[in-house]
C-alpha cells in the first residue's frame, strides 16, 4: 500500500511540470485567438472587446496564475468556439472516447496476444510471416488513411459499416444515460436497438484505432515468448512430459507477461493521440475531434485540459501497470 | 472475493431498476424520424453559439435563421429556373411597412400585430428596442450596428418603431435582414437572466424550433407549428456534424443525407453523374483575390502590380484548380453585386505584356517578393504554386511563406505582409460595405494599403447618397479607378456548392451562403 501512495505523490511534480509546460505551449503558438473567433471581418475595436472578454489582456504571468488558481479549483475554463465550459465538454465526450479506446485495447488484446504466442510457438512457419504482414501493415500504415481506406470499403462499396457518423446509427435513440457508455447502458436499460446500432458503429473506428496497438502488442509477445521458451525450466517441462498446451499457457506466458503488460499500458496512452485522427474521420463526438476544433479555432482552455488529460490517464495506466506486474511478478513487489 | 460478490449484486440491482423502465427505442420511435418531411443534412462544423448578436459561422448561422425573424427580409427571385435571393430589394417580414423621413435619417417601422414568439409572448415594439440594444453591445454584431450608422431606437406605440440614423445611410435596409439583426423575445431573455442565456438557448419567433444541439454530433430543428408566417413544409432537420469532406460526399451519394454543404470541386463531376443526387452549383459574391501591398516596394509601383496581373494563369486556376467551380472576377466588386462594372479591367495571361510592364517599370529582370500563404484551404495553395510557376517565366521570384489560419489572420491584420491571396463574402451584398471594408483607405480590412482619395470620396458621396442608380454610378467610377490601379489581381469567384437527394426542393441561393430551412420541402 506504501507502495501506491508512494507512487500517487510522485505524480505531483511531473502533473506540475506538465502543466507548466502546456500552458507555455498553447501560448507560444501563433495566431490571435480573438482574431479567430470574432472571424475575418470584424474590425479592430472588436477584436479588441473579445480579447478582454477572453482575459488575453492580462500579463502572461497573471494569466498563467489564473489558470493555475482555476485548475486548483477544478475549473477548466471556458470553451470559446463551443460556448461551453470545458468541464461540461469533457463530461459529454469522454465517454465516447474512454468506449472507443477500451473496445479497441480489447480488439487488440484478442488479436495480438494469441498471433504473437502463435508465431512465438510456430516460428519461421505460415502464421508467423502472417502475424509479420499484419504487424508491418499495421506499424506502417497511417490512421487517417486507414480510417479513410475502411469507410471507402466497407461503408460505400461494400455497405457492411454503418454511417460514418458517430456513436449510433440515424434514427436510432441513444439509451437512457447511465455511464455513458452506449454498449452498457443499452444493456442496462435492456434496449436491443441501441445495442446492436453502437456495436455496429463502434467496431469500425475501434478496429482501425487497434491496429497500431495489434502490430506492436503482437510483435512485443512474439520476442518476450522466444526468449521464455528458450529457457531451461521450459525445456524440462517439455520433458518431463508435461502437456504443450500447459507448458506455452502457464508456465511460458506468464513468465512472459510483464514486458507484454508495459507495451499494453503503452498502447493504451497511444490510443489517445490515435483518437484524435480516428475520431475526426469518423465523426465520433470524443475529446479527441474536440481538442482537433479547438486547436483549429486556437481555443487554449480545451487543448490545456486535453493535455492535461492525456498526462493524467498516461500517469495512470503506468502506475497501472507497474501493479500489475507486482501482481505478476513478486521479485518487482519486493525490490 | 467479497468484493466481486459485493459488485455483482450492486450490479444485478441496477439492471433490475433500470431494466424495467422503459428505454429509448421500445415505443416504436426508432423509426418514426424517417418519414418524408424530415430531412438530414450534413455541414462540416457543429457551430459555437445560437445567439443571433455573436453568431459568425455557417452553423450558427443556419440555426439562427432557423429560430428567429428580422424586421425584413430579401426579396427572392427565379432566375433561370432556380430561386435566388435577390438583396437589392427588401421585403416586409415582422415590419409589415415602414416610411423613411425626408432626409432620409429616420425610419419608421410598423410591426405586425399577430406575431408571437415561440415562448408564447407576443412580439410588441418594446422587443425591438431591447434586441437592438442586444445587438449594439454584442461582441460581434457591434460593429455592423455602427456600420448601419444607427442613432436611436425608440418605441412610439406597442406597434411602432422609429430609428434614427446619424447621416442617411443606404445600407441600413441592407444589413437589417442579417441574422444579426433578429428580434428576440427580451421578455424571456430577461426572466433567464440575460444575453449569455442565448449562446445555448433560442428566443425566437421564427419557423423553426431548435430542439437539440450537441456540436458534437447533430442538431435537430423541429417545425413551429404556431408560426406566425407560411407553415414550413418540412417538420424535422436533423444536421449532421461531418468534419471529413469525403464522407459528406459519400453520404450523400448513398442517399443518407438529402443536403450536403462544402462539397469539395474534385467530388462534383462525379457527384452529378450519381443517380439521384442534384449539385447546385453557382456563382457567388464569395471572391478571391491575391493582394500586393501598395506601401512596400516593388508594389508601391502601379506599373508592377499591373504586370503581375498579366502574368496569372486564370484559366488554369478556374479550370485545373478549381474544377470549374468558380467563375472569373473581373473587378474588385463580385459580379453578383448590385453596381459591379468590369470598366477599367485589362488583365488577361500575357507574359509578354507582363514582361513589357515590368520593363517600363525599370524591372527588366525582375524581382523578388515575399508571399504569405494562409492554411486551410487547398485551392489556395494550388493557387499559389501555379502563380509562382508564371511569374518566374517574367523573372520574378516570389518566396512562399506558410502560415496557420490564426497566424495568417494576425498577420494580415498588421497591413505589414507584402503579399497573400485572401477570400472575403461580402454578406450585405452592396459595393459600398465591400469597398467601405476593403479598399477605402479607412477600411478596416484594407490590409494592403490601397489609397486613393477619389475613390475615398466617391465612396464617401455614394453612401449618402438616396437614389441607388446615381449611386452605383459613383461606386462605378470608383471600381474602375481600382481596376486600373490595381492593389489586387483578381483570381476568381467562388461557386456555392450544395449538393441535394433528388425530389429536396426549394432550395435558394443566397449571399451569405446559409441555407433556410423553412423554403425546402421533399416531394
Amino acid at each position: 500500500m506504501s507502495y501506491v501512495i508512494r507512487r500517487l505523490l510522485a505524480m505531483i511534480p511531473a502533473l506540475i511540470g506538465v502543466v507548466i509546460c502546456i500552458f507555455l505551449l498553447t501560448r507560444i503558438l501563433p495566431g490571435d485567438p480573438a482574431r479567430t473567433l470574432a472571424g475575418e471581418q470584424a474590425d479592430a475595436a472588436t477584436v479588441e472587446k473579445l480579447r478582454v472578454d477572453m482575459g488575453l489582456d492580462q500579463p502572461m504571468l497573471s494569466q498563467f496564475f489564473g489558470y493555475l488558481g482555476d485548475l486548483l479549483r477544478g475549473d477548466l475554463g471556458f470553451a470559446w468556439h463551443t460556448g461551453h465550459t470545458v468541464t461540461a465538454d469533457l463530461a459529454t465526450r469522454l465517454p465516447a472516447t474512454a468506449e472507443l479506446a477500451i473496445v479497441s485495447i480489447l480488439i487488440a488484446l484478442i488479436v495480438a496476444i494469441p498471433l504473437g504466442v502463435l508465431s512465438a510457438v510456430y516460428r519461421d512457419r505460415a502464421i508467423d510471416h502472417i502475424g509479420r504482414v499484419i504487424s508491418l501493415v499495421g506499424a506502417s500504415m497511417p490512421l487517417f488513411w486507414l480510417g479513410l481506406l475502411a469507410i471507402y470499403l466497407f461503408y460505400f462499396m461494400l455497405g457492411w459499416a454503418p454511417a460514418p457518423i458517430g456513436r449510433i446509427e440515424t434514427g436510432v435513440n441513444p439509451p437512457t444515460t447511465v455511464t455513458g457508455f452506449y454498449l452498457v447502458d443499452s444493456l442496462l436499460s435492456g434496449d436491443m436497438v441501441a445495442f446492436t446500432s453502437s456495436l455496429k458503429s463502434i467496431i469500425w473506428p475501434a478496429l482501425v484505432l487497434s491496429t497500431g496497438s495489434i502490430a506492436m502488442i503482437s510483435r512485443m509477445t512474439r520476442s518476450a515468448m522466444l526468449e521464455v521458451l528458450g529457457q531451461d525450466y521450459v525445456r524440462t517441462a517439455v520433458s518431463k512430459g508435461l502437456n504443450p498446451g500447459i507448458v506455452v499457457g502457464k508456465h511460458a506466458f506468464r513468465n512472459a507477461s510483464p514486458s507484454v503488460v508495459t507495451v499494453v499500458g503503452l498502447e493504451f496512452g497511444q490510443l489517445l493521440g490515435g483518437a484524435v485522427i480516428t475520431e475526426t474521420i469518423f465523426s465520433w463526438p470524443g475529446v479527441g475531434s474536440y481538442v482537433t476544433q479547438s486547436i483549429m479555432a486556437t481555443d487554449y482552455a480545451p487543448v490545456q485540459a486535453f493535455s492535461l488529460l492525456a498526462a493524467v490517464i498516461f500517469l495512470v495506466v503506468n502506475l497501472l501497470v507497474d501493479l500489475t506486474n507486482a501482481a505478476i511478478d513478486p521479485r518487482v513487489r519486493n525490490a | 472475493m467479497r468484493v466481486t460478490a459485493k459488485a455483482v449484486a450492486i450490479a444485478a440491482s441496477v439492471l433490475l431498476v433500470t431494466g424495467c423502465s422503459a428505454n429509448a427505442n421500445t415505443n416504436a420511435n426508432s423509426t418514426e424520424s424517417t418519414g418524408a418531411t424530415t430531412i438530414t443534412a450534413a455541414y462540416s462544423e457543429g457551430g459555437t453559439t445560437l445567439n443571433p448578436t455573436e453568431a459568425n459561422d455557417v452553423t450558427s448561422d443556419t440555426f439562427v435563421l432557423a429560430a428567429y425573424d428580422q424586421l425584413v427580409t430579401y426579396a427572392t427571385e427565379e432566375v433561370d429556373g432556380k430561386q435566388v435571393a435577390n438583396t437589392a430589394e427588401i421585403v416586409p417580414m415582422i415590419a409589415s411597412s415602414w416610411e423613411v423621413s425626408d432626409d432620409d435619417t429616420a425610419y419608421t417601422f410598423t410591426l405586425r400585430d399577430d406575431i408571437a414568439f415561440q415562448s408564447g409572448n407576443p412580439l410588441t415594439s418594446a422587443d425591438v428596442v431591447g434586441s437592438f440594444q442586444l445587438i449594439a453591445d454584442s461582441s460581434s454584431a457591434s460593429f455592423l450596428y455602427g456600420m448601419a450608422g444607427i442613432s436611436t431606437v425608440t418605441a412610439v406605440d406597442d406597434s411602432t418603431v422609429t430609428i434614427t440614423l446619424t447621416a442617411p445611410n443606404h445600407l441600413f435596409l441592407q444589413i437589417l435582414p442579417m441574422y444579426s439583426f433578429s428580434i428576440m423575445d427580451t421578455k424571456l431573455i430577461e426572466e433567464n437572466g440575460g444575453a449569455e442565456w442565448l449562446a445555448t438557448n433560442t428566443a425566437g419567433s421564427g419557423p423553426f424550433v431548435v430542439d437539440s444541439w450537441d456540436p458534437s454530433t447533430e442538431a435537430v430543428l423541429s417545425r413551429n407549428d404556431d408560426y406566425w408566417g407560411d407553415a414550413p413544409a418540412l417538420e424535422t432537420v436533423n444536421i449532421k456534424f461531418i468534419t471529413e469532406a469525403s464522407n459528406r460526399v459519400q453520404l450523400l451519394s448513398k442517399g443518407e443525407v438529402q443536403l450536403a454543404l462544402e462539397i469539395p470541386a474534385k467530388d462534383v463531376a462525379a457527384l452529378e453523374d450519381t443517380d439521384g443526387v442534384v449539385i447546385d452549383s453557382r456563382p457567388s459574391n464569395k471572391i478571391l483575390y491575391f493582394a500586393m501591398n501598395n506601401n512596400i516596394a516593388p508594389f508601391d509601383n502601379e506599373l508592377v502590380r499591373q504586370a503581375i496581373t498579366y502574368a496569372i494563369p486564370y484559366d488554369k486556376l478556374l479550370t485545373d484548380v478549381m474544377q470549374g467551380q468558380a467563375s472569373p472576377m473581373t473587378s474588385s466588386v463580385a459580379s453578383s453585386t448590385p453596381g459591379f462594372t468590369a470598366d477599367g479591367n485589362n488583365a488577361e495571361y500575357d507574359l509578354d505584356k507582363a514582361k513589357d510592364l515590368l520593363t517600363q517599370a525599370g524591372y527588366p529582370d525582375g524581382f523578388t517578393f515575399d508571399f504569405t500563404l494562409g492554411s486551410g484551404f487547398q485551392d489556395w495553395n494550388d493557387d499559389a504554386v501555379l502563380i509562382q510557376a508564371e511569374l518566374a517565366k517574367v523573372g520574378v521570384t516570389m518566396n512562399i511563406t506558410n502560415m496557420a489560419r490564426a497566424q495568417f489572420l494576425e498577420a494580415i491584420a498588421t497591413n505589414q505582409v507584402q503579399s497573400y491571396i485572401s477570400r472575403w463574402t461580402s454578406f450585405v451584398n452592396d459595393p459600398g460595405y465591400h469597398l467601405g471594408l476593403l479598399l477605402t483607405s479607412t477600411g478596416t480590412s484594407n490590409y494592403a494599403n490601397y489609397n486613393n482619395a477619389d475613390v475615398d470620396s466617391l465612396w464617401t458621396e455614394a453612401s449618402t447618397e438616396p437614389d441607388q442608380e446615381k449611386r452605383n454610378e459613383l461606386y462605378g467610377e470608383a471600381q474602375e479607378i481600382i481596376n486600373e490601379e490595381s492593389p489586387w489581381a483578381y483570381l476568381y469567384e467562388y461557386n456555392i456548392v450544395v449538393g441535394l437527394q433528388e425530389g429536396t426542393e426549394g432550395y435558394t441561393s443566397y449571399p451569405d451562403g446559409i441555407v433556410r430551412y423553412a423554403q425546402l420541402s421533399v416531394n
